[in-house]
Formats: C-alpha cells, sequence, structure tokens
C-alpha cells in the first residue's frame, strides 16, 4: 500500500507541476465561476446550486480525460514506464497508484468551488440546505472517478496522449448519449435492465437532492473493471 | 549472481536472440557488446523483467525471473539506455520516489539517498528539477536511482551515451566503483570504453553470443595468423635495422612511423616468440639498440570487427 500511495503522491505531486494541470483546473473553474455568477447568484431566485452543478457535471466530459490523458501515455512516449515496471511493483498498485494521484487532482479541482458555497451561504437570506449540496457534489465526485477510470484504462494502451484523450472522450460521450437514450429505445422488455444500468438516471437523482448509497456502489463498482484493463495492458507488456 | 541460460525470444516471426547463455558474478563488470540490433537491449530487457523470454531461464540472485519476478527485480538495479526521468521532478523527489518504489525502510532511505548522491557527485544538482539538468546530470541521477537499494546486479545499458570524454572517464571511474560489492552488466557499442571498463566481454550479433572472456584473451585467441612485432630504433641505424631484419626467415619487414630521431619497424612472422627472439637475436649481432621491441596485440575493435564479418559469412553461407 506505501508503494500504491508513492505513486498517488509522485502523480498527483507531477501534475501540479505541469502547465497542463494548472491549466485545466484554471479553465475549469473559470467556467464554472461564470455558470454560478450568471446562473445562481440571480437576486430573488431559491438558493439553489442546481445550475451550477449541471454545468460542471458536462465540463467533466473533456476535463478528465485531460487530466487521464497522461497517466501512462506519458510513461510510455518518454519510456519512464521501463524503470517503473522493473521495479518490484505489482501492476495493480501501479495502476491503483495512477488513478489515486489522478483522483487526488480532481477532488482538488472540485475544493475550490466550495467557495461559491460559502458565497451562496452569506448573500442568500435564505441559506441553501445542506443535502441537495452534498449530493450536488457527489454527482461530480462519483461520475468523475468512474471517467477517470476509464480514462486511465484508455491512456495505458497508447503511448499517444491525444488518442487517450480522444478516445476517452468518444467512450463518455458514448456511454451518456446510450444511457441517456437507450431506455426509451431499446424493445420493451430491455428497458427497465437498461433503465437500471443507466448512469444518467443516477446523475439525475443526485441534481435532485437524491443521496442513494446504491448510486455510490454503481459508480465504484462501474469504475473496477476499467482500471482491471489498465492493470491487463500492463502486464501483457510486461509479457510481450 | 547473473544467469542466462539457453534464452531466446521471439518478435512475431523474428528470432531476436537465439540461445543465449552466460553467467556473471558479483565484482565483476561484464559487458555485453554488439551492433546495433544484435539483441543487446532485448537480452537486457528479458533480465530486468521488461519481458519474458519465449524460452529459457534467467536467475538473478537465484531467483528466476519469471517465477519469482519481484525477488529478481529487487536484486537489479537498472539504468535504461537515455536514462528515462521524470523532468518535473527534482533530483532528491526523484530518488525519494524510487526509494518507496523498493520499500527502502524510512530509516535507511535518506542515508542511501546521500551515499548515492555521493557516489555519483550530483550533490550541488540534488534541489534542481531534472528538466534543468545536462544529459551527464541526468546519466547520473538514473545511476543513482538505479544503485540506490544496493542491488546485487546492476544493469546499463548504453550507460556512456551521448556524455563527454570528461563525463565517460568519471562515468567508468563510478562504474569500477559499484563493481566491488555487485555484479555490474553494461551494454555498449563503444568498444574502447568496454575495453578499459569490462572484466569480460560477451560480443553479440544477430541474437548469439560470438564470444565470451577477458578483452586480453580475445584479443589472443582471436589474433590474426600471422603475429606482428614493434621494434623502434634509432633514425641512423634504421636501414641498416631493416636489411637485417629482411634476412630473417618466413619474415615481413615494414617502417610503420618515425619522427627525427626513432623508427618503428614493423615485422610479421609466424610465431611471435620465435620472431621476437629472432629480431633480438640479429640487433645484438649487428650491434644496434633498439628502444622497443614487444609483439602487437589486436585491438578489441580488431577482434570485434573480425568476429562480425565471420557471423556474417557463415550466415550468407
Amino acid at each position: 500500500m506505501n508503494v500504491t500511495l508513492a505513486i498517488a503522491r509522485r502523480e498527483w505531486a507531477s501534475l501540479f507541476r505541469l502547465p497542463v494541470g494548472w491549466v485545466t483546473v484554471a479553465l475549469f473553474l473559470m467556467l464554472c465561476g461564470s455558470v454560478f455568477a450568471l446562473a445562481v447568484l440571480n437576486p430573488g431566485m431559491a438558493a439553489s446550486q442546481r445550475a451550477f452543478f449541471g454545468a460542471a457535471g458536462w465540463l467533466l466530459l473533456p476535463v478528465v480525460p485531460a487530466i487521464s490523458m497522461r497517466l501512462f501515455s506519458e510513461e510510455l512516449r518518454s519510456g519512464t514506464i521501463e524503470p517503473l515496471i522493473t521495479s518490484p511493483v505489482r501492476e495493480g498498485s501501479i495502476v491503483l497508484g495512477k488513478y489515486l494521484g489522478a483522483a487526488a487532482m480532481l477532488a482538488c479541482m472540485l475544493a475550490p468551488t466550495l467557495l461559491y458555497s460559502l458565497v451562496l451561504w452569506r448573500v442568500s437570506a435564505r441559506p441553501p440546505e445542506l443535502g441537495p449540496l452534498m449530493a450536488g457534489y457527489l454527482s461530480l465526485l462519483l461520475p468523475g472517478l468512474f471517467y477517470l477510470s476509464l480514462g486511465t484504462k484508455c491512456s495505458a494502451f497508447t503511448a499517444n496522449q491525444t488518442l487517450a484523450f480522444l478516445a476517452t472522450l468518444f467512450i463518455l460521450l458514448l456511454l451518456l448519449l446510450g444511457s441517456a437514450l437507450l431506455p426509451n429505445l431499446a424493445p420493451l422488455t430491455w428497458r427497465p435492465t437498461l433503465a437500471y444500468l443507466s448512469f444518467d438516471a443516477r446523475i439525475q437523482d443526485f441534481a435532485k437532492g437524491v443521496i442513494d448509497p446504491r448510486h455510490a456502489v454503481y459508480f465504484v463498482g462501474a469504475s473496477i473493471p476499467p482500471l482491471l484493463l489498465a492493470g491487463v495492458a500492463l502486464r501483457a507488456r510486461r509479457l510481450a | 549472481m547473473l544467469d542466462v541460460r539457453d534464452v531466446h525470444k521471439w518478435y512475431g516471426s523474428v528470432h531476436a536472440v537465439r540461445g543465449v547463455s552466460f553467467a556473471a558474478r558479483r565484482g565483476e563488470v561484464v559487458g555485453l557488446l554488439g551492433p546495433n540490433g544484435a539483441g543487446k537491449s532485448t537480452t537486457i530487457r528479458m533480465i530486468t523483467g521488461v519481458f519474458p523470454p519465449t524460452r529459457g531461464a534467467i536467475a538473478v540472485d537465484g531467483y528466476s525471473t519469471v517465477d519469482a519476478p519481484e525477488a529478481a527485480r529487487r536484486a537489479i538495479g537498472y539504468l535504461p539506455e537515455s536514462a528515462p526521468l521524470y523532468p518535473e521532478m527534482s533530483v532528491d523527489g526523484y530518488l525519494a520516489f524510487r526509494a518507496a518504489l523498493f520499500e527502502i525502510p524510512s530509516g535507511d532511505r535518506q542515508r542511501l539517498i546521500e551515499r548515492a548522491i555521493d557516489r555519483v557527485a550530483i550533490g550541488p544538482m540534488r534541489t534542481r528539477r531534472i528538466a534543468t539538468l545536462s544529459k551527464g546530470y541526468r546519466q547520473r541521477v538514473g545511476l543513482a536511482a538505479a544503485m540506490l537499494h544496493e542491488p546485487g546486479l546492476l544493469i546499463l545499458d548504453e550507460p556512456a551515451n551521448g556524455l563527454d570524454p570528461a563525463q565517460i572517464r568519471q562515468m567508468r571511474e563510478t562504474i569500477r566503483s559499484l563493481a566491488q560489492n555487485a555484479c555490474v552488466l553494461l551494454s555498449s557499442h563503444i568498444l574502447a570504453e568496454v575495453e578499459l571498463t569490462c572484466d569480460r566481454v560477451v560480443i553479440i550479433a544477430n541474437g548469439v553470443i560470438l564470444a565470451d572472456g577477458t578483452p586480453a584473451a580475445l584479443r589472443e585467441q582471436h589474433a590474426s595468423g600471422r603475429a606482428r612485432i614493434v621494434v623502434e630504433v634509432a633514425k641512423a641505424d634504421a636501414s641498416q635495422a631493416e636489411a637485417a631484419l629482411r634476412s630473417l626467415h618466413e619474415t615481413t619487414v615494414q617502417v610503420a612511423a618515425g619522427d627525427a630521431e626513432w623508427v618503428t619497424l614493423l615485422v610479421e612472422g609466424t610465431d611471435a616468440v620465435a620472431t621476437r627472439t629472432a629480431i633480438g637475436q640479429t640487433l645484438v649481432r649487428v650491434g644496434i639498440p633498439c628502444r622497443t621491441l614487444h609483439a602487437e596485440a589486436p585491438s578489441l575493435e580488431q577482434v570485434f570487427t573480425k568476429l562480425l564479418e565471420q557471423s556474417r559469412t557463415e550466415a550468407a553461407a
């Protein structure tokens, strides 16, 4: 576990030492801040950040692949993967370490947006409720972790960061559109299953302020197969 | 420390390494020598566990790289070609990260980092970002990282690549000092460097070992059929000495070089000892003093070239 944490710490610190990390965070916060100022801070409206969470959720689609694209691709391109995989570290520790490092980066990126909630608290006549606020953040964090796992997997398969970014984005868009449209288009007998699997519906639940532990289990569970695939890709390199 | 037995590697239909076998022990610097594409890096990568051999067995410190990969990797310190490092990290940060990967106990960590930094002399650079270091310093950081956990086997892939002559000399000294407690396997195509650094040389081409031995043994073993004796005489005596030596049985004489005072004659004969003795006796008989009289050994480069040509001829046949 110490090795996993060392890899996570290095990954997290590296993202903050590189322009790509700061630019990604700055763009995300700037766009989120604009949405907050224009759509949330409206005099006379109820103190709700729903519009902000909705917009931030969509922003995660390009932002998360931008964080995850370099996790393995950069190591494969620069050759640093060689000293890493020739050290006595299991593939699982490497994948999990990198994933946790990127997850910490995602958390650091979301953390400053808590200031918006504080501002809303201060300026609202009737303070916003805590439940929807927590549900809103879970609607960003949990899908964000799932997106990151997909990004980690895509990054483990290619030395090209652009390809890793585009592949992650494409898969995410496909999954989002699929999970929003398929339950309505599929044959009737399939619809309940597809509706259950749909992660769009779960994000909508969070947006409504519903905190359902099953949704958390769903997103954490959905993150495991892509990480296992990343481990398989890494192992395949060792066995090539 | 290292035992490589009948190792093969296929990349699809390409048979890159064909039955390579050699062993190396602690205290030895072994040079893996070969032209580009000979199979050096593939052999090194199989030893370090980047990928397994298609056939054959490799053991490091008694641990199979296939059956006990983690134990084997723990016994290896590896500096890949071009020393790939994380440019955004500081030297100290990178070494601390490597120490964590090898699970060096926290009590020993700082001491081993200091020791590695001292041995490769990168103290003044330790707080600098790796991206700002010169090629030579990066190579040294890579070497410090490879030796950090005090491995029994150090594998250095082209460690002198891209270094200037002064840096190459420093690298050579460091490698020699590391070999006091470890086995060092290095690959290179710089023949002079291998000759100066290594106790033993394994020459590889087309995935096959062509020769294995000390540089001196290889030179002797692969010397051409005729012995070459170097004789240095005073310029005033040169023509008389040349004439006297030409009279020797089955020898040829040529004037190789000279300056204002001395002339070098190269005498070729069938046997090094007999020819040298005959030259000595002849010069004494005619009363010509000589400054130098020794048999010229072929350089490692000549041995290498000869073996490669033989290998190509055999492959063509």
